[in-house]
């Protein structure tokens, strides 16, 4: 049944397909945080998840990274239905979720560490990596040696090294503060552009979604978690917080949200 | 955690409750079974007997059970609030003033490392055997947590708050009354558990060697007169006057720190 | 929260402190305490319960040249620490598998976390007598206390240590392609050490602790013997001497390991202010 609904003229990178996910308390009560969601992402598409908090943002991005199974419905990644962790997908964790015994660099070749290239091999490429983040000089910290901005760089800089071609990354900026996250928000722009990827972004920042975002998907505001609307967004990038166009679709975006709100 | 593992959680709640049973029952049979003779161990049913007998009977140590552990909760009571009573206020003292933190130091930094049990001889040689040598050994036992707790809880408190307070011209003592002391409370508390486990086990180590009457004497007479059952009364005795006294100051605990909050 | 951990580990390493810059202080401190303890005793304040610093000094230099029952000092420190080490290394070997155990399979903690709950408020030292019963007096008994007393941290640490890692490291891990074996070596092992051997650290300390209860219930070697020797002669300087002793070791043991611990688990290193 399911497998007839797919689009399957379109070669999508992500796909789920009425997606529903709830948690048993006890015996009885089950809450249920996804309702019937559906999203697609194409290839180097970057794909802007806005939701308030509390509205099933990290459970979406858990069942597509293969954390957890929905309950009903289908997740595809890469045409293959998700059944474990994949590591063609790169997790950006809304808390850091570095590993605290590793310093920058051993974070970064982790991934190519597991995949058992050499140590020299693993270097060249963590080195690049460590570049591409901009992280140069510290390669030897320990996390939590590092500020909250650098940590996710960390974690952006993992996922690339393991030569993910999927970026799912989980409210990344959500604990910085606003200057650090305007910059990072650039940066992140700026990495993309040099490496392009599939990007899924959560944030529950309007401006943020605007300014990255090919595509934005906005999340109701309470549980279950279900779409609401979808954005196209097609002001050309590099974008400007003050641009017209940009202007125009924040506000529709926030009067919107209000009303979900 | 869904429905599934909600029944799991009662099956172990019974696989722990087993655990226990066969424990107990494996006990009984060694012992009635003669696997092990009866100069090493007793049966629990024979511990449970000994339990009601020694209620009113004060043979074969020479009190009853409720004396000995009256003894030693009169012991550690005394020992504990005294620890209390002087560490705290001198760990206060010592976060605060320099001239104090100084001079006291060197000294608690040289006791310290001495286990309280080492002290047991020296408490016999002065004290003699008695109650005096059993809460001075428990007291040097509760004082170093509790000086430490109130040091660090001083050195805690907010520089910020200590620098507004000299800005609005309030004397060394009263910053220390105002704001170091409240800021501590915390850090205060906490030592409330630690010193009470130091000074159980003190209690344990001082009256096994020095003492004639209280729990841990009761543990002593048992190996003295080849009575493992009496041996085991007492330990077992310990255990749970142990789990309730440290019941009762967590609940104070708790109180105080909500009290805090407040 | 890493400043709070800073400061609160401040007093501990208190004795760099004190050599930085309350120097002077420090010296006078001493000089006062022992003078006062000279003091004390020469005006006979104390009669014949203390001993003068200088003959304290004395006995120490004299039982570490002369032996004392057959050995010297060191002879006897030596003595203890042998049955501590023994005792730490059998807890060691077991605690670390039940308790790792205990932290992964929920049937193994059911079935043994209740026995440990039931032991644990009973101190380790009033395992003495059971143990007398059951070895004698001999070496047996004293390294099966020293045992008792340095498997229960071992055993929690390592169970507590498992349980706490942090679950979504192992989402973490695994994203990045880890099979089964990898998640371990990677995650648990050095997500779960500094707990382990934090627990190692506490059994070591117990276990000092518990030799030296041990040893003064009966013995006829060690460096509880020292003391014991001392209350039955009346030699209130031997006493003393053992105390200090018993003291510098238990010193050197936490400094050690201190130092040893910001060797193998550096990233717990603070940023010092
Ligand atoms: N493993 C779980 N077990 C039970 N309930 C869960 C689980 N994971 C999530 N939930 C519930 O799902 C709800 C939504 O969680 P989720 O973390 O997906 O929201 P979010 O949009 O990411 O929130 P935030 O903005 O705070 O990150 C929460 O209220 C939580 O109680
Ligand atoms: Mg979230």
């Amino acid at each position: 049944m399911e497998e007839a609904n797919r689009d399957i003229k379109e070669a999508y990178k992500i796909e789920c397909i009425n997606v529903s996910k709830s948690y048993n308390y006890g015996e009885k009560t089950e809450v249920k945080v996804l309702d019937k969601v559906n999203i697609k992402a194409k290839e180097n598409e970057f794909v802007v998840v806005l939701g308030p908090g509390q509205s099933g943002k990290t459970t979406l991005f858990r069942l597509i990274a293969g954390f957890e199974r929905p309950t009903a419905g289908e997740v595809y990644v890469n045409d293959k239905k998700v059944a474990s962790p994949n590591p063609k997908i790169g997790f950006v964790f809304q808390k850091y979720m570095l590993f605290p015994w590793k310093t920058v660099i051993g974070n970064i070749e982790m991934g190519p560490k597991l995949m058992g290239i050499s140590k020299k091999k693993r270097r060249e490429i963590a080195n690049y990596y460590i570049k591409l983040v901009g992280l140069e000089g510290f390669e030897n910290y320990y996390p939590n040696q590092l500020s909250g901005g650098m940590k996710q760089r960390v974690g952006i800089a993992r996922s690339y090294a393991n030569n993910a071609d999927i970026l799912l990354l989980d409210e990344p900026f959500g604990q910085l503060d606003a200057q650090t996250r305007m910059f990072m928000e650039k940066e992140i722009m700026r990495m993309w552009n040099q490496e392009k990827k599939t990007v899924c972004f959560v944030t529950n920042n309007v401006d943020e979604a605007v300014f990255l975002a090919d595509r934005i998907i906005c999340l109701e505001g309470k549980l279950p978690g279900r779409v609401n609307k979808i954005y196209n967004v097609d002001i050309p990038r590099p974008r400007e917080f003050t641009d017209i166009p940009f202007i125009k679709l924040r506000e529709e975006i926030k009067n919107n949200m209000e009303l979900i709100l | 955690m869904n429905g599934r593992e909600q029944v799991k959680v009662k099956n172990l709640f019974w696989i722990s409750f087993l655990s226990i049973l066969i424990l107990i029952l494996v006990w009984q049979f060694i012992v009635s079974s003669g696997i092990v003779p009866s100069t090493m161990l007793d049966s629990p049913l024979s511990v449970i007997r000994l339990f009601f007998d020694k209620l009113t009977n004060v043979n074969p140590d020479g009190a009853t059970l409720g004396a000995h552990v009256l003894a030693s909760l009169q012991a550690i009571l005394l020992g504990y609030l005294l620890a209390l009573l002087i560490g705290i206020p001198l760990g206060l003292l010592m976060g605060w003033y320099a001239v104090i933190d100084g001079l006291v130091r060197p000294i608690f930094e040289l006791v310290r490392p001495i286990p309280p049990v080492a002290w047991i001889p020296l408490a016999i040689f002065w004290f003699g055997i008695g109650m005096t040598g059993k809460v001075y050994i428990i007291f040097i036992g509760g004082l170093v947590p509790a000086v430490i707790n109130a040091y660090t809880g001083v050195l805690m408190s907010n520089p910020v708050l200590i620098q507004m307070a000299k800005t609005y011209g309030a004397s060394k003592w009263q910053i220390f009354k105002t704001i170091c002391i409240p800021s501590a409370l915390p850090m205060i508390f906490g030592a409330l558990q630690v010193a009470l486990a130091i000074c159980w086990t003190c209690l344990v180590a001082a009256e096994l060697l020095a003492s004639d009457v209280g729990l841990g004497y009761l543990i002593t007479m048992g190996r003295r007169l080849l009575l493992p059952k009496l041996v085991i009364l007492g330990m077992l005795m310990l255990g749970v006057t142990g789990f309730i006294i440290g019941y009762i100051v967590d609940k104070i605990e708790r109180h105080l720190v909500s009290g805090l909050r407040r | 929260m890493d400043k709070m951990n800073s400061k609160a580990l401040k007093p501990y390493l208190s004795v760099l402190d004190i050599f930085q810059n309350k120097n002077v202080l420090s010296i006078i401190s001493m000089i006062i305490f022992l003078l006062l303890w000279d003091f004390i005793v020469v005006r006979g304040i104390a009669g014949s319960y203390l001993p003068r610093p200088i003959e304290v000094f004395d006995r120490f230099l004299y039982i570490l040249k002369n032996p004392l029952a057959g050995k010297t000092l060191v002879g006897h420190l030596l003595i203890s620490l042998k049955r501590v080490f023994i005792a730490f290394i059998i807890a060691v070997i077991f605690g670390i598998p039940i308790g790792v155990l205990m932290g992964f399979n929920q049937y193994a903690r059911a079935i043994m976390k209740p026995v440990f709950d039931l032991f644990k408020p009973m101190p380790p030292i009033a395992w003495i007598s059971l143990a007398i019963l059951w070895f004698g007096i001999g070496e047996t008994s004293k390294v099966f206390i020293i045992f008792i007393g340095s498997f229960v941290p071992i055993v929690v640490n390592s169970y507590n240590g498992i349980r706490l890692v942090e679950p979504e490291l192992y989402d973490a891990i695994r994203i990045l392609g880890a099979d089964y074996w990898q998640e371990h070596l990677e995650v648990t092992f050095p997500g779960s050490f500094p707990a382990i051997f934090a627990g190692m650290q506490i059994s070591l300390s117990i276990g000092w602790t518990c030799v030296l209860a041990a040893e003064l219930v009966g013995a006829r070697e060690g460096i509880g013997f020292i003391i014991v020797m001392g209350m039955n002669v009346g030699n209130v300087a031997q006493i003393i001497v053992g105390m200090l002793v018993i003291a510098a070791v238990a010193f050197l043991l936490s400094v050690g390991l201190n130092y040893l611990e910001r060797k193998v688990c550096p990233w717990k290193k603070q940023i010092e202010t």
